[in-house]
Order: C-alpha cells, then structure tokens, then sequence
C-alpha cells in the first residue's frame, strides 16, 4: 500500500517478483554462473548505489530479505511469482513454482503463483501438466520461449502442441498467460527477440490474457503494434520500470507510447525482484510526472488516477480480486500485523 | 602496431554497425582488443552480456572480418568474442568463412540476410524520424518538410543551410548526414530533385500522412533509443564487476 501525501491509498499488485537461488552450489554448469551474473549487470547498472547487494546475497538471498523488501519496505500488497525454471542452468531451478509455492503457502493471499508449461514436453507432459495445477494453487503461468532443452533453444507459442496446452489451460481455468520472449529462439537466423507468435496464439485464443512482460523490450515497437490488434494483451511494465531513475526521459517515452497505444487499462507494474527493488521505482513513479513536450507530443497523460490502474487495479481486474475485501483480509495477516505493529 | 596502422583500423571499424542498435561497434565500447601478429590481425569484441544473440554477435564479427581483410599487411582478420556463451560457434565459423547456416546446423534455416534487411530498415525510420525531428524543431511546418528536395539541403561545416518558401534555416547536420547515408543504401531516387523524405518504398509524404507515419516512427526510435541505453549501462556495469581489457578509446 503506498499512501500519497493527502493520504489517499494506492494498492500494489507487483506483477513481476522471483524467489531464486542461484548460489554456486545449484549452478549446473557455467550457464548458470553466466545467467546470475548477467542479472547482477542487470541490477548494478539500473539500482541507486543505496540499493546494490553484494554478489552473494543477489545469489541467494533470504525469505525474510523478499518479505521486507516488498511488502515491510516496499509498499506491495500482492506479488505475482513469475516461476523461472532454467533446469539446465541450476540444478534445482532457477525460481519454479515448488520453490516459490514454499512462501505461498506461508502467505497465500500475499502471492499469486504462476507455473509453466513447454510443448516440449509433448503429449507425456500434458498429464504433468494436470497435476502440476491439481497439487499446487496455480493462477497463472509463465512462459519462458527462451528456455533450454535437450539441444534446443527455444521455441514459440504457436508451436502446435504450445495450442494444445492452451486448450487445457482454458479447460483448467486458467487465463492468465506471462510470457518473457527472447533471446535465442528456434530457427537462429530470425529476430531473437520476435514477438509475432504472441500476435498469432492472442488472436486464436480471445479468451486468455498474454501479458507480455518487458513490454516486448528490446522490441517495443513490434509489442505496441501487437498490442493495438489484439486487447487481450497487455504490458508487463518490468525492466521499463527501472529506466525511471538513470533515464526518466526514456521512461517517459515508452509510457507515452504504451498509454498511446494501448490505454491506460493493459498496463500492468512490475519490479522484477531481486532484479531491483520496488520501493525505489514506486517512490519514483508515484513522483513521476510526464515532460511536458511529451505530453503535448502524444496528447497523454501519467495521471493519479491511471498509475492506480497500473500499480493495483489493473492485475485486480484479470486475476479477479476484489481490491477493498482483499485490503481488509490482508491487514490481520502475519504481514499486515507487522506493518500495523510497525506504524 | 604502429599508430597509422592503428588509426586505419579503428576508421575502418568505426563503420562496422551493431545492427541491432544501429550504432558503431567502436562507440559503444565493444572494441576491447587489437593485436597484430606475423600479419594476423585480431579484434577481440565483448558485447554487453554474456546473452547476447548469436545472430547479431555472428553478423558483427563478419563484418569486422570484412572491414579489415583488405587493409594492406593483414594476410587474415580473426575475432575473438570475450565471454559469451556462443563464442566459440560463432568465432569458429566466422574465422572460417562459414556462413551462418553452417555454422549452426540444424538451428538456422537460412543466412542472415533477412535480419540484416530488417534492422536496417528499423535504422532508417528511427534515422528519418531523428532527421524530420531536426528539421520540425527549426520551425519547419510538416508541409514545408514534406515539399523538400535534396537539392534544398547544403552543408556548411557542422551545419546544413535548408532552403525553404520563407527564407533559410540552419540546423545540426549530423542527424541529417546519418539519414542521408542510410537513404543512399536503399537505391531511392538520389537526384537533385528528388524528394528529401521519402518511406521504404520511395513515396514522398503528404503533411497528413506524415503526421501518421511519425507516430510509428517515433515508437522505433524510443525502443531503439531505450535498447541502446540499457545495453551502454549492461556494458558499463559488466566491465565495473569483471574488470579487465582495455577498450578502443573512440573520438
């Protein structure tokens, strides 16, 4: 919950958080040294200097580490797992739902958990799939295409059997699709980065929400085009996020373009933990007004009104919960009992 | 290596592009290393992760194989790519000659081609836009933008003199020699009569049209512009934690 000055409260939905471990001990093999370090180039490079861990804490860092940073200090009320499974890089797994159902069920209305399929899997794996959302309180999924297995790296949602997994996930009850494209996508030669299939699997599944996480980034341009012909995608707002400090100008730029392109409704907040810290980003978003040449430029507006859609209500609408009955249950959980006991 | 030897490499890799970025390998620090040995030639190039697209790391270090090949006392262009998880494929087929395809067998259906295409056309949208932006910022009304020739355009040092209905305007040149230079590469009519501002297919705008054509444009620009920061501070940030290597200082 963020309280602005005049004491008006905005409820945050983080649509984008891991609880990894990537300490050397699960590292497969020199993949998963090279994916953590990359991450940590990721977060030294965007965080204030007052936010940066030390390399070993950003290998693993600790239960009671994600509960502060996000919800003690961070002014988050839900965050949405992201479950990252990379089981060729970590020999646990990078974040998967098993990891990350251990603090849902600790906490269950402070977290959404999302899993995963893979048509890779084949027919065999639509079974597992099943159980997987049978034995665990799945709400959503995360779609990795850049995901690694035996020999092949990549794939893409309009692979026929990915349909058949959709066809389950409408049979499940399942709506909600995250999906992070890119890098290193089958075939090689093409756009690491494309976002067409997204287009294609949007168009004939109406049904379900994709919610394109990093906003199709390095491929804004290909997103928003996406996006404007089909209203069942949406934006995931990580890494766009974290330009809000060190180039707030960007920033402002690709909300124009999103707000421009898509409305103020499809936007969804993410801070990416540990990647960066919600606290800074909200702190800054919620002090964040558009250039003004921007604002005349696109005829748009970051108004009050609009960073609530894209902080809370927006991630309310498509996972169904209701923001005030939701605000009460949560004041007398173990995390709203600190947070009273704290105030 | 002696100093006119080195200037002339680093002329020559100023032109070699991250196609992708639309920006000079040199300016963006991936240059790390030259060395010149019994008349071999290697650049060492890092780029900004670990994670790089092979696609785009291969079409930058053919390049850099072609812009060297022919300088006088290089017998062979090799280049070596600093921690990235696919330098030895692509390493080992750029210093090859293979071409992409064979190279990775089995994962690419065809040459780069295509991509190349690609991302020189996003180049000249986010370069015309940049020039348009230039000449809008001057006071130039979309009307008068759209009525320009080339034969309006004349350099004078760092700036181009533009000849239009109510007298001349002085504007930066380089967001206009950047766009020029790309327009030359598509075989668009260059003659002196021919329009400034033209799209991908050689149609010069109407001020309407314009104004729609810009709203996409500026949407390439701002994912490009974005794309080209975070891969300076992945770049910075990656050199601040892993130390090492000396880059190509750049003019």
């Amino acid at each position: 919950m963020y309280r602005t000055a005049d004491g008006q409260e905005i409820f945050v939905i983080d649509g984008h958080i891991h609880f990894w471990d990537a300490s050397p001990e699960n590292w497969r093999n020199q993949y998963g040294e090279g994916w953590i370090r990359c991450f940590y180039d990721y977060h030294t490079s965007l965080s204030p200097a007052e936010y940066v861990w030390p390399f070993e804490k950003y290998c693993k860092y600790s239960e009671e580490d994600l509960i502060k940073d996000l919800f003690i200090e961070g002014y988050v009320d839900i965050g949405i797992f992201n479950s990252t499974y990379l089981t060729e890089f970590f020999k646990n797994g990078f974040n998967t739902h098993v990891q990350n159902n251990v603090l849902k069920q600790k906490y269950p209305d402070r977290f959404i958990l999302c899993g995963t399929f893979d048509p890779r899997w084949g027919e065999a794996g639509l079974y597992e799939f099943r159980r997987m959302v049978a034995e665990y309180p799945i709400q959503g999924l995360k779609l990795y295409t850049a995901e690694w297995r035996n020999g092949s790296r990549g794939w893409k949602l309009t692979d026929p059997m990915a349909y058949r997994y959709f066809e389950l996930c409408r049979e499940l009850g399942i709506k909600n699709i995250h999906v992070h494209k890119g890098p290193t996508i089958y075939p090689l030669n093409k756009d690491a980065f494309d976002v067409h299939d997204v287009d294609q699997a949007a168009t004939d599944f109406p049904d379900l929400n994709f919610i394109v996480e990093h906003v199709g980034l390095p491929r804004l341009e290909d997103f928003c085009w996406i996006a404007t012909q089909d209203k069942n995608i949406y934006a995931g707002l990580a890494v766009a996020s974290a330009f809000i400090r060190r180039r707030p100008r960007y920033f402002g730029e690709i909300m124009a373009n999103l707000l421009s392109w898509l409305g103020p409704d499809r936007i969804l907040f993410g801070s990416d933990y540990a990647l960066w810290s919600p606290r800074w980003i909200i702190e800054d978003f919620m002090a964040y007004e558009l250039p003004a040449d921007i604002k005349q430029e696109y005829g748009v507006d970051l108004t009050l009104d609009i960073k609530r859609k894209i902080l809370g209500e927006n991630a309310a609408r498509l996972y169904s919960i209701d923001i005030e009955v939701h605000r009460q249950r949560l004041k007398s959980d173990p995390i709203g009992r600190r947070l009273q006991a704290a105030a | 290596m002696d100093s006119a030897f080195a200037a002339a490499v680093r002329r020559r890799l100023e032109e070699v592009l991250d196609p992708e970025l639309d920006e000079s390998i040199v300016s963006l620090g991936f240059v790390r290393g030259l060395e010149l040995k019994d008349s071999v030639l290697t650049v060492t190039l890092k780029l900004p992760t670990f994670w790089c697209a092979p696609n785009f790391a291969f079409i930058m270090a053919e390049d850099v194989r072609r812009a060297l090949s022919t300088l006088d006392g290089v017998r062979e262009v090799r280049v070596a790519l600093e921690d990235h998880f696919a330098a030895e494929e692509v390493c080992g087929g750029v210093n090859l000659g293979k071409s992409f395809p064979e190279t990775f067998p089995g994962e690419a259906e065809s040459d780069l081609d295509a991509l190349r295409d690609l991302f020189r056309r996003k180049g000249f949208i986010r370069r015309q836009e940049q020039a348009i932006r230039t000449l809008a910022d001057a006071g130039l009304s979309f009307g008068q933008i759209c009525a320009l020739r080339l034969a309006d355009l004349q350099l004078a040092g760092d700036r181009f003199i533009v000849a239009g209905e109510g007298g001349s305007v002085s504007v930066p040149a380089e967001p206009i020699t950047r766009y020029l230079k790309r327009r030359s590469e598509f075989g668009l009519d260059a003659s002196p009569e021919g329009p400034l501002f033209v799209d991908l297919s050689g149609r010069p705008f109407t001020p309407e049209g314009l104004a729609a054509y810009l709203r996409r444009a500026r949407l390439v620009r701002t994912s490009l512009e974005a794309n080209v920061f975070l891969c300076r501070a992945l770049l910075a940030a990656r050199n601040a934690t892993e130390g090492g290597g000396q880059n190509v200082p750049h003019g």
